[in-house]
């Protein structure tokens, strides 16, 4: 037996070793998956530490309308919300939080000088309509940023943490977009031009 | 307490070589290691995690945020994660006093910054080694390449080094494993440049990453965050690498917790006889004792120990005599060059996290037509292609149902690139001890580092070769950046977290604090061998120089040792 075969054998039962057994690399993603659907499965228990419930809800409602369901579960399915008061209460400084907070209350408020109810109390068409509204004022068809009225900055955060707590959710990572997997490195190889997932 | 033959501070990337070495080499040797214990794959607690078992899905802590508050200058690189944050220094634990906007990012573990380096790894040439006797700055390097080029070698071989070999004189081959192959995008922006500037070339990176199995350390798996540790082994690491084999020799001896207060010196024998050490946890002095000490402590933790070692002979730190330790502080300058969009190739597609980009060698000032007036020394670029992600969506109208199924797929390619500038070795650029001590009674360093009128005027040019070449190569919205604001962060002296050159080498004991090997002047038995010991930078990623000089060291010290000269 030569060198080059004896270090592969090493490295399998290295491989062997640290997925904690005998089992072989294509299962790897399913043993993870497994384990983190556990870890991820919303307790019974969870409740929002900086958002009030009525807040929790229209955060989840909103994002709902970004990432709605299809095929796979939309933003609410995979848990948004839950990120987001995660994000409020435990990353954002003071002033960043009372922002997000504060940019809350005026979709409320636009809702409220609109339809003269709440975001949540309103039809999902008038829902739609308020957060059209708000997405063409933030993405005006010319980019020109310093030009962008301040008040779109929450629309534009809003939109930001509901991609990234979706699709860095099991959800969107794996069912949604496709995880990278571990293994081989191919640095250049054909695609379809239409219709391919990317990787999360 | 009890004597070893020799003791090394500090457990990273060269005090793990020296380990090696001088272990190999038959010698007890002693490794004091400031920071706690990390066990190979045991304490890689993030490693593999999947995102969403971070609660703040791997964000990136910056300054300010929670997460973030034990850690306001470590927080202002980009390495620093929800994911790795366990690998940096804590800030208040460790202070030191800016007198200009300087970032220290320090590791506090066994292995040091070895776990969460940039792998990059370049030789050096005699375009650098012969850099200060040509044009003046600085004192001249008493070693050329030939005197370091087999320990490359040796260095290389162990560690493991991917990359394409270009038969460059300023950036010499090594010894490499097959390299990490370029996506479609770096393909075309390579043509696209070697085209138009005959003489330039744009490679894969030379990364201490395996591609194929070496020493019992697998190849990369491609899973991508390198930073969070490896069990496979597949980067170098103290951990995965250089500690196993000073292991294996059951010579070797660490203690972590333990922070180094100062070398001990016996005035008597002009020898150095130890080290007296403060343990973190409980506060208590313990002292031992070795024929030989290696100082790898990095640049400045280096000069901050040889300063703070101060007796009748040497008053203003050990080994000291010429007045130079601490001064001379150097960095990479970066956060400098252009970006802008590939149209097309989007039937190519790329599988796989590669932990690693493309590299584009040096080109100005080799002597040829492509020399500047403005500015001596010169610059690489690192840089990659992608194609955009979901997050592209956070910046483009639209939501619902459309965006959703727009965010499926990939998006178009984009390229970037950010140079790395050499950093020329200034006197006013220095380390010294304050009046402030920290919790272990040690004075703290304030650190006085600023660019000059040399970095600066090449920055314009790194910006604006960055930009022509991307543009000669058909990528499109080219927009050149510059993130250095004079006098505040953003591209600040420390953020290249490449500080070198507080102990340089030189051959006159006057102006320099090593000899070619490494060896102080003044005390025959003290070696520096980290970054400390630099006479100038170079463009290039410095840590393999460090391991290179660090063996060939460690080999002149046993040397010396063994006929009875130390």
């Amino acid at each position: 037996m030569n060198r080059a075969s004896i270090s592969r054998r090493q490295a399998l039962q290295q491989v062997a070793m640290l997925l904690g057994g005998a089992i072989s690399a294509p299962t790897v993603a399913g043993v993870l998956s497994t384990a983190t659907r556990r870890a991820w499965a919303a307790s019974p228990q969870w409740g929002p530490r900086t958002l009030s419930a009525a807040q929790l809800e229209l955060v989840a409602t909103m994002a709902e309308h970004i990432i709605p369901q299809t095929d796979t579960p939309g933003a609410r399915g995979a848990g948004v919300h839950r990120f987001v008061d995660t994000l409020l209460s435990d990353h954002y400084p003071t002033e960043e939080r009372d922002r997000f907070l504060a940019g809350l209350a005026d979709v409320d408020a636009r809702a409220q000088a609109a339809q003269g109810k709440t975001f949540i109390a309103c039809t999902p068409e008038q829902q739609v309509a308020l957060l059209t509204a708000m997405d063409e004022a933030a993405y005006p068809p010319v980019r020109i940023d310093s030009a962008r009225p301040p008040e779109t900055w929450f629309f534009r955060r809003m939109k930001e943490v509901t991609l990234v707590g979706y699709y860095t959710s099991e959800t969107g990572a794996s069912r949604e977009l496709r995880v990278n997997p571990m293994g081989v490195y191919r640095g250049d190889i054909p695609f379809p031009a239409s219709g391919g997932r990317e990787w999360s | 307490m009890s004597a070893y033959d020799a003791i090394v501070i500090g457990s990273g990337i060269t005090g793990g070589w020296a380990a090696k070495e001088l272990t190999e080499k038959g010698l007890r040797t002693l490794v004091i290691e400031r920071g706690r214990n990390v066990v190979h794959r045991k304490d890689y607690i993030t490693e593999h995690k999947p995102t969403w078992e971070l609660p703040l899905r791997n964000a990136r802590l910056s300054v300010g945020t929670k997460g973030a508050e034990e850690y306001p200058i470590q927080a202002r690189t980009n390495q620093f994660r929800e994911s790795n944050k366990h690998f940096f220094v804590n800030d208040h634990k460790h202070p030191y006093v800016e007198e200009k906007p300087f970032t220290w990012i320090q590791g506090d573990q066994v292995g040091g910054k070895s776990l969460i380096w940039g792998r990059q790894v370049y030789r050096w040439s005699d375009l650098d080694f012969e850099a200060n006797l040509r044009d003046g700055h600085g004192v001249d390097w008493p070693i050329r390449y030939p005197d370091i080029a087999p320990w490359y070698s040796y260095v290389e071989r162990f560690i493991g080094v991917s990359g394409e070999k270009l038969g460059l004189p300023q950036l010499p081959d090594g010894e490499f494993q097959p390299p990490m192959e370029m996506n479609a995008g770096e393909k075309l922006v390579k043509a696209g440049i070697e085209r138009a500037f005959p003489g330039r070339h744009v490679t894969i990176g030379r990364v201490a990453i395996l591609t194929q199995p070496l020493h019992g350390r697998l190849p990369c798996h491609y899973c991508g965050p390198c930073e969070r540790g490896c069990s496979t082994g597949s980067y170098f690491s103290s951990q995965a690498s250089t500690l196993p084999a000073a292991q294996a020799t059951r010579r070797l001896t660490i203690v972590p917790n333990s922070i180094v207060h100062s070398v001990l010196y016996d005035a008597d024998k002009n020898r150095v006889t130890g080290v007296r050490v403060v343990d973190t946890n409980t506060k208590a002095t313990r002292e031992y004792y070795a024929r030989v000490v290696f100082v790898c402590a990095s640049a400045l933790g280096t000069a901050r120990i040889l300063l703070n070692s101060t007796s009748s002979r040497f008053p203003n730190g050990l080994a000291n005599s010429s007045g130079v330790l601490g001064h001379y502080l150097m960095d990479h300058h970066f956060l400098v060059g252009a970006r802008g969009r590939i149209d097309g190739l989007l039937d190519r597609y790329y599988q796989g996290n590669r932990p690693n980009g493309i590299y584009i060698p040096r080109f100005r000032n080799l002597g040829d037509d492509a020399s500047r007036r403005d500015y001596v020394r010169g610059f690489g670029y690192q840089g990659g292609a992608g194609r955009e992600g979901w997050g592209r969506g956070g910046g483009e109208a639209g939501f619902g149902v459309e965006l959703k199924h727009r965010l499926q797929e990939p998006g178009g390619w984009s390229m970037g690139m950010t140079g790395f500038g050499e950093c020329l070795p200034r006197e006013d650029n220095f380390a010294a001890l304050s009046d402030q001590t920290d919790e272990f009674g040690i004075p703290v360093l304030r650190i006085h580092c600023t660019w000059g009128d040399n970095e600066l005027a090449m920055r314009k040019d790194m910006a604006a070769s960055a930009g022509e070449m991307l543009e000669a190569a058909g990528v499109k919205d080219v927009r050149t950046y510059d993130a250095h604001r004079e006098g505040g962060l953003g591209a600040e002296p420390g953020l290249g977290i490449h500080e070198m050159g507080t102990a340089r080498m030189g051959r006159d004991p006057k102006t320099s604090v090593l000899n070619a090997y490494n060896q102080t002047h003044d005390v025959p038995n003290l070696f520096v061998t980290d970054g400390a010991c630099m006479a100038s930078s170079s463009c290039v990623n410095p840590s393999i120089t460090y391991m290179a000089l660090t063996a060939r060291a460690c080999d002149y010290a046993v040397g010396e040792l063994k006929r009875g000269n130390l």
